[in-house]
């Protein structure tokens, strides 16, 4: 698979709406079995497509991508012998020791292709309609059902069975539950979800009025002030804390991606996680050793 | 009222008789704002709405009722939540709907200047003999009394309000041309600006000084293109109170001459892109040229809202979310005592 397959293929992704990592080499010290330039790309199950440097990098890339995908943030990783990866680095490149007996140092970047998200803008009142119409131009994409996926959901419905949507919504877990209503309303609304037995945590993430307090406003003012808020939440949101589970190849030490893991042993009930076929054969060997070195 | 004139303006010209129901003011929440307005005409058709079609079946049979000979009437819909609950009904709000026949008359002439962007306020009675009679107030002319001035104050800011006039209340719709948002800068951010901009209903100029950035294809959604020296051309544009002045330039050379003539306008929102340091340099060099702390204070820079956005929609949206806060805070301040 040639460089320019990679980004067909990641365009291909990208256009239907798949998380994906690209992996640009973009430094490399000699020896070694890469290129400035090369590429690959790496899915969110750790598949790795393309080519990086053999072996020795691969389950690095393949980690580093798992979590740059996982937190959204591109990152510089540097691959070499333990001791020398370090050296004139970038000061917040990635230092990866790699277990292989090549001397070359190589330079990846990591750069995380997430779809954009998804907006959930529930109702056909003038400012749900708008809301609908302006969230695609900040990079929302927008359904109008409720949607598992969906990170934000806006109820304005003006009344037509608010309970429902926004029971159905907490209960998903939807981070950002916004409700287009009077105080008025939105007391009812909420005193009804107590009701029905939705607990005091999950209405407290209401927001009610959805949007930025911009004053009273017109119905396009609305769904300006919901889409400022939308914006600012994005912008202001932790990093996902779901990163990917990375165990230690007992034979060298690198840690490698659980998920994405080709070689694998079982010794004694556990699993044990290895960088390439080399550590796994070394271990099969004397498995004994390695797990003592590593339950010390 | 402005979304159905072409209908109203159809049915006159066929000779069709029709009545309308609007609304005249709410409380609380409301899904449409005063001025809002249903027509029922003769054969049934219905243009427009009062709300989000919760209280229309109501008021077509007021209107019904209106245009077999019935007096304009005013009604109120004011749904008690539990009641909203039960009957699958919205808002907590409550409306105040006006259902009057229509006088043809008035339609062509209001059609005219709002096409033409000329302000003309309708002017109608809620009480007393001539209830729910219209007729069309202009900013100029000569003045009808007390009545006519009140609707012409209110015409200036483009407000749709109930004003009382010894002990009467009138209800006055204003048809205000859009207000001018002029975006100096012809740059990515200027035509997110733009759509934005006419989204919330201003009427938008992007002008540039350099003309081969500032091309249709650049900008399909805004009003008018100029080519001039932003400071040049804001001397001559016409500036009130709802106007808004984004100055996206970033370029000393341009953002001096222009902020220097906006502060000396009366638009009600000038904001300025740059930096922080940008911002404090150009402070510094408008003080130099005779700019007062007061007349700065009045510039928000950097430009809008801090969202931690960072595309031109993002930022655009930033703009527009402050432009907002800006009109309502001026819309709170103690009303400038005419003299």
């Amino acid at each position: 698979m040639t460089g320019a397959d990679v980004l067909v293929r990641a365009g291909r992704l990208a256009s239907e709406g798949v998380p994906f990592a690209l992996a640009t080499v973009v430094g490399v010290r000699r020896p070694a079995s890469t290129r400035r330039g090369d590429r690959a790309l790496v899915t969110s199950e750790g598949e790795l497509v393309g080519w990086i440097g053999g072996a020795c990098s691969e389950p690095i890339v393949v980690r580093e991508a798992l979590r740059a995908i996982a937190d959204g943030e591109s990152r510089l990783v540097r691959i070499g012998p333990a001791g020398e990866a370090a050296a004139g680095a970038h000061p917040d490149a990635v230092i990866a020791a790699s277990s292989c007996a090549s001397e070359g140092v190589v330079e990846v970047l990591v750069e995380p292709q997430l779809p954009e998200p998804l907006l959930a803008v529930l109702g056909d009142s003038p400012a749900a309609e708008s809301l609908a119409r302006l969230a695609p131009e900040v990079g929302w994409r927008v359904t109008r059902e409720l949607a598992q996926d969906a990170e934000a959901v806006v109820v304005a419905t003006m009344g037509h069975d608010d309970e429902t949507t926004l029971a159905a919504a907490l209960e998903h877990g939807v981070p950002y539950v916004g409700l287009v209503a009077s105080a008025r309303r939105a007391s009812v609304v909420l005193a009804a979800l107590r009701e029905r037995g939705v607990d005091e945590d999950a209405l407290a993430r209401v927001r009610s009025p959805a949007g930025l307090d911009l004053g009273p406003s017109t119905q396009p003012e609305i769904a300006v002030a919901v889409l400022a808020e939308l914006v600012a939440w994005r912008h202001s949101r932790a990093p996902v804390p779901a990163t990917p589970a990375v165990a230690v190849d007992p034979v060298c030490g690198m840690e490698v991606a659980v998920d994405a893991a080709k070689e694998i042993a079982t010794y004694e009930g556990h699993e044990y996680y290895f960088c390439g076929p080399g550590c796994r054969s070394r271990f099969e060997a004397d498995p004994a050793s390695y797990v003592t070195v590593e339950a010390s | 009222m402005r979304d159905i004139l072409p209908t109203l303006e159809r049915w006159a010209a066929d000779g069709v008789k029709a009545a309308t129901a609007t609304v005249v003011s709410t409380e609380r929440s409301a899904p449409r704002d005063p001025g809002a307005a249903l027509a029922v005409s003769e054969s049934g058709d219905v243009a427009g709405s009062v709300t989000g079609g919760c209280v229309e079946p109501a008021v077509y049979e007021e209107a019904r009722e209106v245009l077999a000979g019935g007096e304009a009437r005013l009604r109120t819909y004011g749904i008690a939540d539990e009641e909203a609950f039960e009957v699958g009904l919205p808002c907590g709000g409550t409306v105040n709907i006006l259902v009057a026949p229509l006088d043809p008359q008035l339609i062509g002439p209001l059609a005219d200047a709002v096409r033409e962007e000329r302000p003309v306020a309708m002017v109608t009675p809620l009480s007393g003999a001539n209830a729910g009679v219209s007729r069309l107030v202009s900013a100029d002319g000569p003045s009808d009394g007390e009545v006519d001035e009140r609707a012409r104050e209110l015409l200036a800011r483009g407000n749709t309000a109930i004003v009382e006039v010894d002990g009467a209340e009138v209800f006055v719709s204003s048809f205000a041309p859009r207000p001018n948002m002029y975006v100096f800068g012809a740059v990515d951010h200027a035509a997110a600006l733009a759509e934005i901009g006419r989204f919330l209903g201003y009427r938008v100029t992007v002008c540039d000084a350099r003309a081969r950035f500032v091309t249709p294809e650049r900008f399909p959604e805004v009003d008018e293109l100029v080519v001039d020296w932003p400071d040049r051309f804001l001397e001559q544009a016409p500036v009130d109170e709802r106007t808004a002045i984004c100055v996206l330039t970033h370029d000393h050379k341009f953002d001096i001459p222009l902020l220097k003539a906006a502060v000396a306008t009366p638009a009600g929102y000038i904001g300025a892109m740059g930096s922080r340091r940008t911002t404090a340099e150009r402070e510094e060099r408008l003080r130099a040229e005779g700019v007062t702390d007061e007349q700065l204070a009045r510039i928000r820079a950097p430009i809008g809202l801090k969202l931690g956005g960072r595309t031109p929609e993002e930022v655009a949206v930033a703009i527009a979310a402050q432009l907002i806060q800006t009109v309502h805070d001026r819309s709170q301040a103690p009303e400038p005592v005419a003299g």
